[in-house]
């Protein structure tokens, strides 16, 4: 009986921390493998291996698929819980193990001084000079964009007391317990610094300091941070500060009669970011990752992939060639596409984003 | 003469020998293994990050290895305290509750025949076949706003509208608990089955009630399974961040997501160990409480 019970419990605390570990892990390290199965090229010689670093639930596995067998070659996927982990990876060291690696926009200028990404041959990738919108592309000889991001207010029409049509509003006593929210210190304070009339990028502590007791407010009326898509479905919020591809989801998952609408902003500017690809110094096979952006630069490919993962694109025409259901999407159905702020890098003052942040979330 | 000394000492030499043979082998193959794996999985990881508490944060996060207190100055600031406090409250209660649920059941198997008690603790164990993490987003879909609890309740008409039962603290509680509860069972189990029926028999002859007999005798007795039981439950509880982050909707954060969001969003490593080292002194500090009450050998694990 002893032994029994010695095994069960063993088993169970294994399996307890088992779980424990799975959150972070899923990150990293379960995926395919991290590419260290000898593929290093020869000169001359095609590689067969490319290894990309990128956000899970964020490429079609078709267009994976098709890459492979039409370029002979083994695509291995890895997955980052964070944008830190990526900065992490390409600066502190880790970075050649991958050929391409996701980032974004607000860290290009500093990854650039730094050195940390390699330029890129644009004539080895002429689909996306071709179809790019120049004015969603930031640092060009460096990044390929792949997909972008409005942060956005949505809401539902017949649950949501108010009309929400400025940051502001979501302070209303009313909405107590009704926003999902996206969450990140760089996510959350640009709003409230232009809510208050400020610079998003704002590098002044007084004003960071304004923005933090405007997000005390609103985080009154917070319910969760994160799962916007389905807290927004199944009823538990109202109304939600969330990404374009989200908000898209949860509108066709609520069918014929969808209540969520675009919250119809008159004057506050909306946070547009770039999901982009970057090769790391060091990169083992960069002919490879050069085909492989090029790929994902052609407009049919794009398309197809916009069906699956229906974000805002960069890629005009991939987007003229995407179906009608995308390009009526309601969850692109605003006027304000143009009333847009980017994240820049605040340098130092990131430390003192994070800090009020962190006090943020423990909560007075 | 000179010969039989020599033989002696060679005798003697012979011994040592075997007896390094007899007895350093095997104990090194025994607890070689062993030793090196907790040295390299827990020691040195251990010291690393009490290293890492005593170094500086660069801006993009990365850790600069120059001395530095400034880590445990933060901690001293109130914000950390109140998190602790707060993590220590749930803990506490958390581990309460489960005494509290497993004592009663834990005395109820153990009064069972071998055979149907086995039955019972297999059944505890049944849920830990899953991941945590499934079970905490199954009371997630169980409990949201259209979920089948709120369509009973409104069903029914004991309630009129849905009860918002997600990312409230009542149901952190009930995932920690639902969590912790086996931890709880499982050492009171072994304790209680081993107390002898002829020591509550000889305290009710000798006039006890009930209830004497209870807090007299059978408590005293189980109590290294309550402290193990304790500690079992309390230091996990303590550490744990999976289930307010799921069941709290990232609202709720105890110390365990604080030491999280150090190594991940917000990436001041030595922070993150200062608050992992507060951490250790605390659970150091139970089992230093508990060695004033018992020996350490007697600590009934299972």
């Amino acid at each position: 009986m002893k032994r029994f019970l010695t095994g069960v419990l063993a088993l169970a605390m294994v399996l307890s921390l088992a779980a424990c570990g799975g959150q972070s892990g899923s990150g990293g390290s379960d995926s395919s493998g991290g590419g260290s199965s000898g593929g290093s090229s020869d000169d001359g010689a095609a590689s067969t291996e490319l290894n990309i670093y990128m956000w899970q639930q964020y490429i079609s596995d078709q267009l994976i698929a098709d890459f492979e067998s039409e370029n002979n070659c083994k695509v291995n996927l890895s997955y980052m819980s964070d944008n830190a982990d990526a900065i992490t990876r390409l600066t502190a060291g880790g970075g050649q193990e991958y050929d391409l690696i996701m980032t974004c926009d607000a860290y290009m200028e500093s990854l650039v001084a730094g050195d940390y990404v390699q330029k890129l041959n644009l004539d080895n990738i002429p689909n996306a000079a071709a179809n790019i919108n120049e004015a969603y592309w930031t640092a060009k000889d460096y990044c390929i964009p792949y997909l972008m991001n409005y942060i956005y207010v949505v809401y539902n029409t017949e649950t949501c007391p108010i009309e929400i049509t400025c940051y502001n509003d979501l302070l209303d006593p009313s909405l107590k317990g009704q926003i999902s929210t996206i969450d990140g210190a760089r996510n959350l304070f640009p709003i409230a610094l232009i809510a208050l009339g400020y610079d998003p990028n704002s590098t002044e502590e007084s004003e960071i300091a304004a923005a933090y007791e405007w997000l005390v407010k609103f985080n009154e009326n917070v319910v969760a941070y994160g799962n916007a898509e389905q807290n927004l479905t199944n009823g538990t919020a109202s109304v939600a500060l969330t990404f374009d591809g989200n908000a898209s989801w949860a509108m066709s998952e609520m069918g014929e009669s969808n209540p969520l609408v675009v919250a119809p902003f008159t004057d506050d500017a909306v946070q547009l970011g770039f999901d982009l690809y970057v090769i790391p110094q060091g990169a083992a096979h960069v002919d490879l990752a050069e085909k492989f952006l090029n790929y994902i630069c052609d407009p049919q490919v794009m398309a197809a992939n916009l069906e699956e993962y229906p974000y805002s694109c960069p890629n005009d025409a991939a987007v003229a060639a995407a179906s009608e259901a995308y390009q009526n999407d309601p969850a692109r159905d605003f006027n304000y596409k143009e009333n847009v702020f980017f994240q820049e890098d605040v340098g130092d003052a990131l430390i003192i984003y994070n800090d009020y942040y962190q006090k943020l979330k423990v909560g007075e | 003469m000179k010969k039989s000394i020599d033989e002696a000492s060679d005798l003697q030499a012979i011994s040592r020998r075997r007896d390094v043979r007899r007895k350093t082998l095997p104990a090194l193959a025994q607890a070689g293994p062993v030793s090196v794996w907790m040295i390299l999985f827990v020691t040195i990881p251990m010291l690393f990050i009490i290293y890492i508490s005593f170094m500086s944060r660069g801006v993009f996060g990365d850790v600069v290895y120059e001395f530095s207190l400034e880590s445990y100055q933060t901690l001293l600031d109130a914000t950390y305290f109140k998190v602790i406090l707060k993590s220590l409250q749930v803990a506490v209660f958390t581990t309460v509750l489960c005494l509290a649920l497993g004592y009663p059941f834990a005395y109820y198997i153990a009064r069972k025949p071998p055979e149907t008690a086995s039955k019972l603790i297999m059944l505890i164990m049944i849920p830990f076949w899953t991941n945590s993490l499934m079970r905490l987003n199954s009371w997630l879909l169980l409990f949201q706003t259209s979920g089948p609890i709120n369509s009973f309740l409104q069903w029914s008409g004991i309630t009129d509208g849905p009860i918002t039962f997600i990312y409230t603290d009542a149901l952190v509680v009930l995932g920690m608990i639902t969590n912790m509860l086996p931890f709880a069972v499982l050492p009171l189990y072994s304790t209680i089955e081993k107390l002898q029926k002829s020591l509550l028999e000889a305290s009710s002859d000798l006039g006890a009630t009930p209830v004497q007999t209870f807090l007299k005798v059978t408590l005293p007795l189980t109590f290294p399974g309550i402290f193990s039981a304790i500690i079992l439950v309390f230091i996990p509880s303590l550490g744990i961040y999976t289930v307010s982050d799921v069941l709290g909707g990232g609202k709720v954060l105890y110390i365990g997501n604080i030491i999280k969001n150090q190594f991940g969003s917000i990436r001041n490593w030595p922070l993150g160990a200062a608050l992992s080292v507060l951490l250790l002194v605390i659970t150091g500090l139970l089992i230093f409480i508990y060695t004033r009450f018992a020996k350490l050998e007697d600590m009934e694990v299972v």
